[in-house]
């Protein structure tokens, strides 16, 4: 079991009260634990020592929960490559997982546990502590088989952190339960994404809609014909993102260091050189391409985000909910290249280039489908959560 | 009134009052006192006050001038009045007197500045320098507006009376002031040229002189006899804080003389360029061997305007029992230390041990320090039980010791790490313990530099360059020995620890020359092919001849004691050899590199495309410093060509929309309290931990320089 594992924490803590007393939570080592090796999945961060909790692991433990260690990921999270995202669920040695999303990861891992994924709205979560990639696309996912979990989890470190400068002052959810109303409440459904699925998962994916429609809401088909472009927003504006992010490990303040550099230049060279992964590297070289000699790509990708950020909006405006089908792809395996790589999160990318909350419900257990996604406007996460849980509860013979 | 009637406003003084007078100069301050409006006016001469009152200007004028902003370029008309007693403002030093202003126009508006030009109180008060504190890049950006700045315009027309004098007092010796060319080819001086390519000539280049050093031997040739120039000089040398590429060397040669004449023209030179600010310099400059410099303080160069000389006192332990100088000595090592005077309150023991000989001797290449402090008579130091009491004894008597002195000893079997090691801690203690008096200039002459230095490959190289004449003529050129014990006939002269300038005497006999040229190894055929133009020119009866340079831009500096000498220079390149207001050195367009046939060079034909493919890939590789390995490029080809696809459909699906970088509205959030303090996490050095190295409380990175 072992190999889930980044570190795992052996310390013996006694429970603490709280309402999260008892929940085990795996994390991955981008987040911050004082003393805690983090080096978020990259060689440029070997060794690194965390020196201070990240504002929501002092939550969680604060509110009783245990962290028990932190799983392997994939460099900074990007992708799957050498990530044991969902491990921990599947091998019952944890309740829950934070999982880094950067464009989908923690829905796909989730969908590869046959658990439940939630990508919370972008500036919910603080980001303090954490180590990331994707500044305005990125935040940190939940995976449990139990959307009470996720769902007081968020309760407990959702919220403002005078830590975190980067958090808007905005109203904060109320995640305590709530009831929902199938008859009142209209999930669209966008034929674009369907389009790029093969036939058997079109009909899959009806199948998911079937669901839905039984358990009495009012379905609505609609239409986003610039689907595809979250993609190539999500691929400029991230590696742009990313090769600045990137920036900081310049093997001065951590990280291994070349030998033998003449001069500040190479060591930079040489060290950075050595630091990156091909997949990372790849894409911190395409991000340098735009910033240094197509800008104009980036601020076109920049205007791109705009339009499709209004035509969701627009959507949503006239739906409560969407729901989105999953799909790992057609190369699931750890592909080192970076076009293999997006074509994975070609169904998950849209939530991340949004800042929208996005679940994943797995399938019902035995159905021979993928589950599909829920998305909401950012902000309505609890209800979003409520929708997920009154459609467990359904399958759960509930009411 | 007309710009002919201008007067300048520092020339104005209380003879003037009643006068009608034209000033035009830049707004410097303003101030506002209902109704009653001032504002400093600025030439390069000084500064004056501007009164709009009421009872003198018209109400349009009051209300013009009240639209003033600071560095409007404006003209005023009006009448010199005495202020009144009380108002006097002594910042400046027409602060007796004030301008009553009848007319007005602004003849250039100015944008927000970029950092405060003005230097002058409108009250008496405190000068405000905050023009000190603003980054230096963004001074260099706006340097024409930095040198609006009075101390900066004081700095340029100091340096310009310099010069003059310069000028003058070489015209009045005789010498002629002769422009050689900057489109030159490559000379022996030791640093790497700045080289031009030629348009006509593919593949071949003008250097820029690092020197004009062959020219003016030339000209001594030609029969020019005395000649000077303030001469524009080029290096393209690693970066170093008082160093520029470029810069100005007053340039010296004279025939028919020997070193006396130029101690003699040099010093009075010096002295006259000192005193144009009034820095009196007494003559004879002192003269000091090379030899003695290095043997009492460590440096070619020495500052010797404190003492903390060197003593040796290695045969004081020919015969010790302490281990570590022993097996030195048998290695053939030196030992010696400096006396610090009463100086062991500011140097206890633990300063001494932990700072000086844990950390900043061996930072200066020592392998250690041994330190002794006499307190009651007795020599005491954490190692001195290991000293007979004849040696204790005889340190006493070489350094001269009384109560409250300090020693600091460096043994070692290099007597260049002995030195140099020593040298620094020399300088470092002067300055730790304020031993270097204010104001003070001390010239020094370095004399009787070696000819030869040995090379690693067990030859020697000139330690100046080969045209310098030995001391004597009778050595025999295989000998390396010998070589090496040659005594040159060059000069540095030195102020305060700085080379202001050197030269020699030259070589004038060809068959000398090549007594020289062998002695380095040069065969007939490759000196002919290094200087056989020059050469050539010593077959038609060279005259003795000799010369110097002085860089004009530290001499300067010097004498205005400014922090750097990019405060004597107009435009000056940044540290990092940059020009932030050009922009210099910059890219230029392939089509100018493709004319000068620079493209390619030497490289094999390539698939067509593929060149550029693979410099695009080395750019982006530097640009964003990630190496990429010979493995790794393929890919990164295939990012391009992926890249270049999604720039193609961005620019199709690219409507008009704001572009946005962020999904959550934006707030500002300030940290809690508004105290300054450190860190907790860097206070326990618990920031430090995770850095690949350290040095103290920094982290250590590689030198910027090669």
């Amino acid at each position: 079991m072992d190999s889930i594992f980044f570190y795992r924490n052996l310390e013996i803590v006694a429970p603490k009260d709280g309402h999260l007393q008892g929940v085990k939570i795996a994390i991955q080592p981008n987040i911050s634990v004082a003393g805690w090796p983090t080096e978020a999945g990259s060689k440029a961060l070997l060794n690194f020592k965390a020196i201070e909790d990240a504002t929501i692991v002092q939550r969680l433990r604060q509110a009783g929960a245990f962290v028990c260690g932190s799983t392997h990921m994939s460099e900074f999270g990007f992708g799957l490559a050498g990530s044991k995202a969902g491990e921990a669920l599947r091998r019952q040695a944890a309740d829950v997982e934070l999982v880094l999303d950067l464009m989908g990861e923690s829905r796909l891992a989730a969908l590869h546990a046959a658990a439940c994924g939630f990508k919370p709205s972008y500036g919910l979560v603080s980001q303090f502590g954490l180590i990331g990639l994707i500044p305005s696309m990125e935040c940190c996912g939940l995976l449990s088989r139990n959307l009470k979990n996720i769902r007081e989890i968020l309760q407990t470190i959702a919220g403002p952190d005078e830590l975190d400068f980067s958090i808007p002052d905005e109203e904060i959810p109320n995640f305590s339960p709530q009831e929902i109303d199938p008859q009142k409440t209209t999930i669209g459904f966008i034929t674009e994404p369907q389009n790029e699925l093969s036939n058997d998962k079109e009909a899959i994916f009806r199948y998911s809609v079937d669901e839905l429609k039984k358990a009495g809401f009012s379905l609505r088909e609609m239409s986003l014909p610039d689907f595809s472009l979250f993609s190539l927003v999500h691929k400029i504006v991230g590696s742009v993102e990313a090769s600045s992010c990137a920036g900081r490990y310049d093997s001065v303040r951590y990280g291994p260091r070349a030998l033998g550099t003449k001069n500040w230049n190479d060591m930079y060279l040489l060290s950075r050189g050595a630091a990156f992964g091909l997949l990372l590297k790849s894409y911190l070289f395409q991000g340098a391409f735009f910033q240094f000699e197509n800008y104009g790509a980036y601020e076109n990708a920049c205007r791109i985000r705009a339009r499709l950020l209004t035509d969701m909006q627009l959507l949503l405006s006239q739906a409560d909910f969407l729901v989105f089908p999953i799909d790992n792809g057609a190369t699931s395996g750890a592909s080192e290249l970076l076009a293999d790589t997006y074509n994975q999160f070609a169904s998950t990318v849209f939530a991340n280039v949004t800042g929208q909350p996005a679940l994943y419900l797995p399938p019902v257990s035995g159905a021979a489908h993928l589950g599909f996604q829920l998305a909401g406007p950012r902000l309505s996460d609890a209800r979003l959560l409520a929708v997920g849980e009154y459609l467990l509860n359904m399958r759960n013979g509930g009411k | 009134m007309l710009f002919s009637q201008r007067v300048f406003c520092g020339q104005i003084t209380p003879d003037d009052v009643g006068r009608k007078v034209l000033l035009g100069g830049w707004v410097d301050a303003f101030r506002d006192h209902g109704g009653l409006l001032f504002i400093h006016l600025r030439d390069r001469s000084g500064i004056m006050q501007i009164v709009f009152s009421p009872e003198v200007a018209s109400a349009d004028l009051c209300q013009r001038a009240a639209s003033l902003h600071a560095e409007y370029c404006i003209a005023v008309t009006g009448e010199v009045k005495k202020r009144l007693a009380g108002t006097e403002n002594p910042n400046i030093e027409t602060g007796n007197i004030e301008l009553m202003a009848t007319e007005l126009t602004v003849l250039s508006e100015s944008d927000t500045l970029p950092f405060t030009v003005s230097e002058k109180a409108m009250v008496p008060a405190t000068v405000d320098r905050s023009a000190d504190k603003v980054a230096e890049d963004l001074r260099l950006q706006y340097r024409y507006l930095d040198i609006r700045r009075p101390s900066m315009r004081d700095n340029l027309m100091a340096r310009h009376r310099i010069f003059q004098c310069v000028r003058e007092f070489l015209d009045s010796k005789g010498f002629l002031e002769i422009e050689t060319p900057v489109l030159t080819s490559s000379t022996p001086e030791g640093a790497r040229d700045y080289l031009v390519p030629s348009r006509l000539h593919p593949h071949n280049f003008y250097a820029l002189p690092q020197s004009p050093q062959l020219f003016k031997q030339l000209l001594m040739i030609g029969g020019m006899e005395r000649y000077f120039q303030i001469a524009r000089c080029f290096r393209d040398e690693d970066l170093r804080p008082n160093r520029q590429p470029e810069f100005t060397q007053l340039d010296i040669e004279a025939s028919f003389i020997d070193e006396e004449f130029i101690y003699e023209l040099v010093e009075e030179l010096t002295v006259k360029m000192f005193a144009v600010v009034g820095i009196k310099l007494s003559r004879p400059f002192a003269r000091i061997t090379y030899a003695d410099a290095m043997d009492t303080t460590g440096s070619d160069r020495p500052d010797l305007r404190f003492g903390l000389r060197f003593v040796d006192v290695t045969d004081v332990f020919y015969q010790t029992n302490y281990s570590i100088f022993r097996q030195i000595l048998q290695r053939g090592g030196y030992i010696k230390g400096i006396n610090i005077k009463g100086q062991s309150e500011m140097l206890s023991k633990n300063v001494l041990q932990n700072e000086y000989a844990k950390e900043i001797a061996p930072s200066f290449g020592a392998k250690g320090m041994t330190w002794m402090r006499s307190e009651g008579g007795k020599l005491e130091s954490n190692i001195v039980q290991f000293f007979s009491n004849q040696e204790l004894e005889a340190l006493r008597k070489k350094f001269d010791v009384a109560d409250g002195d300090v020693l600091i000893m460096i043994a070692d079997p290099s007597y260049a790490i002995v030195t140099s090691a020593l040298g620094q801690l020399r300088l470092h203690l002067a300055n730790r313990l304020s031993l270097i008096p204010a104001n003070s200039f001390f010239p020094v002459w370095i004399t009787e530099f070696p000819l030869f230095e040995a090379t690693d490959e067990g030859a020697v190289t000139s330690s100046h360059h080969p045209f310098t004449a030995p001391d004597r003529i009778d050595f025999d050129p295989k000998n390396i020995e010998e070589l090496l014990m040659l005594r040159s006939r060059a000069y540095d002269l030195v102020m305060n620890g700085e080379e202001l300038g050197g030269g020699s005497i030259r070589i004038n006999d060809r068959n000398l020359q090549r007594k020289i040229f062998a002695a380095l190894g040069l065969t007939e055929e490759e000196t002919r092919e290094k200087f056989g133009f020059f050469l050539r020119a010593f077959d038609f009866g060279a005259p003795p001849h000799g010369g110097l340079a002085l860089g004009m831009d530290r001499t300067v500096s010097m004498i205005l004691q400014t922090p750097s000498i990019r405060e004597v220079i107009a435009f000056p390149k940044n540290r990092s050899a940059a020009c932030p207001l050009t922009g210099a050195p910059s890219a230029v367009k392939r089509e100018q590199l493709a004319e000068l046939r620079l493209l390619n060079l030497g490289a094999q034909d390539l698939l067509l495309g593929t060149a550029q493919k693979g410099n695009r890939i080395d750019h982006l590789s530097w640009v964003s410093r990630i190496g990429i390995s010979a493995k790794e490029r393929p890919v990164m080809e295939q990012i391009l060509t992926q890249a270049e696809e999604l720039v193609l459909l961005a620019t199709q699906k690219a409507g008009k929309e704001e572009p946005i970088r962020n999904v959550a509205p934006v707030t500002n959030h300030t940290r809690p309290g508004t105290e300054e303090k450190r860190s907790a996490l860097s206070q326990t050095g618990q920031l430090l931990k995770s850095a690949p190295a350290v040095k103290g409380n920094y982290y250590k990175v590689a030198s910027i320089l090669e």
